[in-house]
């Protein structure tokens, strides 16, 4: 313990008393008020004006402290959010990249695609083209057919109509030149006189029908044409 | 009466608050703070080298996690007891109250834990109370909640 002279406790004292400023801090608790009692009332008020001091002093800072805590778990909090904020901006960003990629394979798509519809679209005019060349193709092969159908018939008919002629001549000359000869020998031509009359009236009609007959049919092989 | 106190702890807010209440409860005249492991190591470092013992604080309150400081309270803790010649009353003070680090204090040769909160001056009133049993090596370890 730290024991004072009479004159500085005095003079501590008075300073005290006109200006308000004691002794302060441990300090306090280490001097020895040594029996002087006004010394010990001066060292019990400034030890009482310490504390209060030090409580207010105390209140203060832990009120800080509080603060300051507080302020530091805001600042964990932002901290985290922040982290948060910034791995969603990534998730976004990597989510934006592969959308683009996606994007840009769609794209690749639908222009294959619209290729694709373009060489169909050339392949069905080039397959409606072929179609239309087949049909008259077609209709080019059934008209030759006709053609050559309606020659064929011409040609028999033709030929029907000189082996026809051919045996009306021939039957009508051979049947004259007997009734002829007969007629020069001098022979009986009843029967082969009406035989040949007969026979020349028969092959007269016959050829008027023939005749009749090839031009019905002509007729009506041109009407069936027209028709269609 | 604590002769002398050395508090080491990053916070220089707590600095105060600790001392106003060492102060206001007459637990001790003299406290020193430092705010990192290493000054304190430093410090334990030289009174082991200059053996001058006298000069060591009697007893030692140290932060778990002291930012700052390339090693935690409970190493400083152990650094101390095992290389700088122990002779202190040492414990760790900290808003932490995890048993797995209280048992490694405890290992490290702490011999409090004081949760450190707003309301300091309940439990270093407790401590006081307590402390001649650490100051003769018989009070166990003790948590003050």
């Amino acid at each position: 313990m730290i024991k004072l002279d009479k004159t500085t406790k005095k003079a501590l004292i008075d300073l005290f008393q006109k200006k308000g400023i004691g002794l302060e801090g441990n300090i306090i608790k280490m001097v020895d008020h040594d029996g002087d009692e006004d010394f010990q009332k001066y060292l019990t008020e400034c030890k009482q004006k310490d504390i209060e001091l030090r409580k207010k002093r105390l209140d203060v800072t832990k009120q800080v402290q509080e603060k300051n805590n507080e302020l530091l778990k805001l600042n964990e909090e932002n901290q985290k959010i922040m982290e948060n904020l910034q791995n969603s901006l990534k998730e976004t960003e990597e989510q934006r990249i592969k959308i683009e990629a996606q994007n840009g394979e769609l794209i690749l798509w639908k222009d294959e695609n619209e290729k694709i519809q373009v060489d169909l679209q050339d392949a069905m005019a080039k397959a409606e083209q072929a179609r239309i060349e087949a049909e008259s193709a077609k209709e080019n092969a059934e008209n030759d057919l006709d053609l050559l159908q309606k020659r064929t018939q011409s040609e028999l008919i033709s030929t029907i109509v000189k082996v026809a002629l051919w045996v009306i001549i021939g039957v009508g000359i051979t049947t004259t030149a007997m009734y002829g000869i007969a007629l020069i020998s001098k022979q009986d031509t009843q029967i082969i006189g009406s035989t040949w009359s007969n026979m020349f009236g028969i092959l007269l009609t016959n050829a008027f029908s023939i005749v009749g007959t090839i031009m019905g049919i002509k007729y009506a092989t041109e009407n069936k044409e027209s028709q269609n | 009466m604590i002769d002398s106190i050395l508090l080491v702890d990053d916070e220089n807010l707590f600095h105060l608050v600790f001392e106003d209440a060492c102060s206001l409860l007459d637990i001790s005249l003299s406290l020193k703070s430092v705010n990192s492991a290493d000054n304190a190591e430093n410090m334990f470092k030289k009174w082991f080298n200059d053996n001058t013992p006298n000069e060591k604080p009697e007893c030692v309150f140290v932060d778990l996690n002291i930012i700052g400081s390339s090693f935690d309270g409970i190493e400083l803790i152990r650094r101390i007891n095992f290389q700088y010649g122990n002779h202190v009353v040492i414990g760790i003070i900290s808003s932490s109250n995890e048993p797995e680090e209280q048992t490694k204090a405890l290992q490290a040769g702490a011999q409090f834990w004081i949760i450190k909160s707003d309301d300091i001056e309940p439990r270093l009133e407790e401590f006081r109370k307590d402390y001649e049993g650490y100051k003769n090596r018989t009070a166990p370890f003790k948590v003050y909640k």
